[in-house]
């Protein structure tokens, strides 16, 4: 076991260094020079030379991923050429919103998904779980911004009850802050919930017909007590390998919902950055999203070595 | 002890078994013979109330007092593992690959009322019982660190774990090989309180019990002493299945029952066999009634 | 094909008909032009000759919504065609030869690939060539080549271990011959199913794309865009926001619905291969 986790470990940094190549070598396509861009059209040569010598793009490209991406190693994202303000603490800022974004939209899927999955796999056989099936089918056809927009619709144009963007820190007021964030989570959890829903009920479906169940039945068991005692564990095997990848597809989902709601995270970040064409910004986020998903990737597949034995 | 009336087995309108009657003393050791789709498995099966979804059990079947069919789930579980308990045939998926096989094997008696530490002792006494080699290291293994002759054991094992006063076995062998086989069937000749065995396989049968039931198309056509019924086989399909058995000298044809068994539904009326049956006439088109005392078959025209 | 036609092929099948078929129409006629902007008619009602009413601009969304369809249809066809035509050599190659070096530099660059996400793609190549339907389909169609990879190399590993393959290789056929000839006929169907599955995905990449302003630019009409041109006049016009939703809705689940008939249709015993496994 401690050997799979060295291996995977070095995996997981190979991976990071071969993304941190690729990231680095796709925004050294950009068509432009920084320097030029930031001094302008009528910039003399020496003035861009020097500019460039002070952004260090003058220096051969390997030489810059290295410097690049040794920073990032202990932090350092670099300074804009754009704004000329450090990379590192905006992107630290919005990574906590990102996250806790994430996470919620996360715990709603859950919270959704495990009893209705478990529920229609029950009742896979009676229109009540049928319903549940359909109404998952539903679920998945609708991207996240426009269950956002449903949302706002309802809530906040209809009801009037919640806000219809823009966030609040938890340190400035816990209150709103929880308010500003419920429909997000919601819009992302939603969805994700309907994804996860028909994972759920198709492993505690698989779970129902193994032989096991039946042995615990022989020995004593109710069909509901072999289900809780042995099924569901075995159950959550499939679901928490799911569960990663749906981590990272919420990541994504994060960067959209963003901008339906108005919320400075990562997401809205990045697209600023593009828009700018703040390109170290650009590379610094999208390494943080590669890095947070191939984390993510890891995670799970040490946590499903865990819990199954015999993988082992 | 246990006294089976009636029991009927139905998918949706489809009959599976027929109104099989049928008693087990204390201790005695009886056998159900008979091939894929001769219905025996379910009867074991509805004794235990562990029919298949859409399957339904209709009858009679007491022992020691309780009502076996017909009984809501919460009655039946208690006496699941308790007063009567079952070997299934396919030892490789019975386990939960995720639990230890001490944990396992105390969960039967946890669930029936025995205190946790207690039930961990017995457990490793159950499995010296069933002749596990270093009982407490397989307590502690997983279910895949285990062939399937030992898994077997292990099943027994929980099986017996509360002296039922019956166990049965649902083929226990079928899957294994034939050297762990043998070993596992004196295992059982030498534990097992009252039994119903299931198996297709007549010597094992023959090794094992000492009554035996032969069931074709759902129904029970014969019914005896081991002795009795695989030396002078009354019913025509028991006489059959002996006779295809049977090591025949060189150069003479292995006899053999013409035609198959049909699909569910698809038997005939009347005597159950009878579109296989040498000896069928126009009497066989109805139902021969299982007569005889001890020795009991279904046949109109029975053997000598 | 063996397989009888069930609930999921017949509804998923109708809904991506209207689809294509809105599509085709649009090629021929549509009530009005859809990029024609006409202050006059600024967010009318429905009603007259607009069927769905205009947006701000003056444009009829009914129009929209049908030519809307055509770049919901031209991304998915050429994102999965993309996916599909470098995804499925790679996972043959990788379930063929399953213990080689080249199997395993494929499934790890496959992951890594796997890691960054089609938005992410779309993102970063807008960022160098600009936005616009050509990034948004080679971004999508690139992100989606790790699924068919791993679609392809399960399936094809499962065949590898049946006899006739081994009678194949017994009898001395090349290993290219026996990928076209056994192979790949036989892992057709869960290509298929997963064609029909990530169609549907496209679909909601574009419009998440296009709403962020990273997809087709104006004036070609798409649903993605449509609905974030909505979303200030939430308020005030909702309907602007319901149309290009629902249409994005029954797109997508008419897409996922067929993925699941055809996988019912054609070979129940398929539920098992999965881009996940």
């Amino acid at each position: 076991m401690t050997l799979y986790l060295v291996k995977r470990l070095a995996v997981l940094v190979a991976s990071t260094a071969v993304a941190g190549v690729a990231v680095f070598a796709f925004m050294a396509l950009l068509p432009g020079d920084p320097a030029e861009v930031a001094l302008g059209v009528n910039a003399t040569p020496d003035a861009v030379a020097a500019l460039r010598k002070q952004f260090g793009t003058d220096r051969p490209p390997v030489v810059q991923f290295f410097d690049w991406f040794g920073g990032l190693l202990h932090g350092d994202f670099g300074t804009s050429y754009v704004t000329s303000s450090p990379i590192g603490p905006q992107i630290s800022d919005r990574l906590g919103v990102t996250a806790v974004l994430v996470l919620g939209g996360m715990l709603v899927a859950l919270v959704i998904a495990v009893p209705l999955g478990t529920f229609a796999a029950v009742h896979h056989r009676n229109p009540l779980g049928a319903a549940i099936s359909a109404l998952s089918q539903v679920g998945i056809a609708i991207p996240a911004f426009l269950a956002g927009i449903l949302l706002v619709f309802v809530f906040a144009v209809q009801a009037q009850a919640l806000p219809s963007g823009g966030y609040v820190p938890i340190v400035e007021d816990p209150a709103q802050w929880l308010l500003s964030l419920l429909l997000p989570w919601l819009s992302l959890g939603l969805v994700q919930g309907a994804v996860l829903t028909r994972y759920v009920r198709s492993a505690v479906l698989d779970v129902m017909r193994e032989d096991y169940l039946r042995t615990a039945r022989a020995k004593g068991r109710g069909s509901t007590g072999a289900l809780w005692r042995h099924g569901l564990r075995n159950a959550s095997i499939p679901v928490v390998t799911v569960l990663g990848l749906q981590l990272a597809t919420l990541l994504i989902g994060a960067v959209v919902v963003e901008r339906v709601f108005v919320i400075p995270g990562l997401g809205d970040l990045l697209l600023n950055g593009v828009a700018g064409r703040d390109l170290l910004l650009v590379q610094g986020v999208v390494m943080v999203l590669v890095a947070a998903v191939l984390l993510i990737n890891f995670v799970v597949d040490v946590a499903y070595r865990v819990l199954d034995p015999r993988l082992r | 002890m246990l006294r089976v009336e009636g029991l009927t087995v139905r998918a949706d309108s489809l009959e599976l078994v027929h109104e099989v009657s049928f008693a087990i003393a204390p201790g005695e050791r009886v056998g159900l013979i008979g091939e894929s789709g001769s219905g025996k498995s379910l009867t074991a099966l509805s004794l235990m109330g562990l029919l298949p979804e859409g399957v339904t059990a209709s009858g009679t079947a007491t022992m020691g007092g309780n009502d076996l069919v017909g009984v809501p789930e919460s009655r039946l579980k208690r006496l699941r593992g308790q007063d009567v308990s079952m070997v299934f045939q396919e030892p490789m998926t019975a386990l939960n690959p995720l639990m230890r096989i001490g944990a396992q094997v105390a969960e039967v008696m946890t669930l029936h009322g025995t205190p946790r530490a207690r039930a961990r002792e017995k457990a490793l006494d159950l499995l010296e019982r069933v002749r596990l080699p270093e009982p407490a290291q397989i307590a502690r293994a997983y279910p895949h660190q285990l062939s399937g002759g030992q898994r077997q054991r292990v099943m027994l094992a929980i099986a017996l774990a509360n002296e039922p006063s019956l166990l049965i076995c649902d083929e226990p062998t079928t899957a294994l090989d034939v050297t762990v086989q043998k070993q596992m069937l004196e295992l059982i000749a030498e534990v097992a309180p009252a039994l119903l065995f299931i198996t297709h396989d007549l010597a094992v049968v023959a090794s094992v019990c000492e009554r035996v039931l032969v069931m074709y198309g759902g129904r029970v056509v014969e019914s005896g002493p081991i002795r009795e019924v695989f030396t002078r086989p009354r019913h025509r399909y028991t006489e059959g299945l002996l006779a295809a058995s049977r090591l025949t000298p060189r150069g003479t044809r292995l006899p053999t029952i013409k035609g198959s068994v049909p699909p569910a539904g698809q038997f005939p009326g009347g005597c159950v066999f009878r579109n296989r049956c040498p000896h069928a006439t126009a009497e066989c088109e109805t139902v021969p009634a299982l007569t005889g005392d001890g020795h009991a078959h279904a046949c109109w025209h029975p053997a000598d | 094909m063996r397989g009888r036609m069930n609930a999921g092929l017949l509804v998923g099948g109708v809904l991506v008909g209207l689809v294509v078929l809105a599509a085709a129409v649009s090629f021929f006629w549509t009530p009005h032009d859809p990029t024609l902007v006409d202050a006059a008619r600024k967010l009318r009602q429905p009603g007259g000759g607009y069927l769905l009413g205009a947006d701000k601009f003056g444009r009829d969304t009914f129009s929209q919504i049908m030519v809307g369809a055509r770049t919901t249809l031209y991304v998915g066809i050429v994102a999965v065609g993309i996916a599909a035509v470098i995804g499925t050599p790679l996972g043959m190659i990788a379930g063929m030869t399953p213990r080689g070096w080249l199997s395993e530099l494929i499934m790890r660059v496959n992951d890594l690939v796997f890691a960054f996400p089609a938005l992410l793609l779309a993102v970063m190549l807008g960022a160098v060539y600009g936005p616009g339907t050509l990034t948004a389909m080679i971004a999508i169609g690139v992100a989606t080549v790790p699924a068919f990879a791993r679609v392809a190399r399960a399936a094809t590993l499962q065949v590898m271990v049946t006899d006739y393959i081994l009678a194949a290789r017994a009898a001395g056929r090349r290993r290219p011959a026996i990928a076209m000839r056994h192979v790949l006929p036989n892992i057709g169907s869960v290509l298929i199913v997963q064609a029909s599955v990530s169609f549907a995905i496209a679909i909601l990449a574009e419009a998440a794309l296009s709403f962020l302003g990273f997809g087709t630019r104006p004036p070609t009409p798409s649903w993605g865009r449509m609905l974030q041109e909505s979303q200030e006049l939430l308020f005030s016009t909702p309907r602007l926001a319901l149309w290009p939703g629902l249409a994005i809705a029954l797109a997508v689940l008419g897409f996922n619905l067929l993925g699941d008939g055809l996988r019912d249709y054609l070979d129940p015993k398929l539920r098992r291969v999965r881009a996940e496994s």
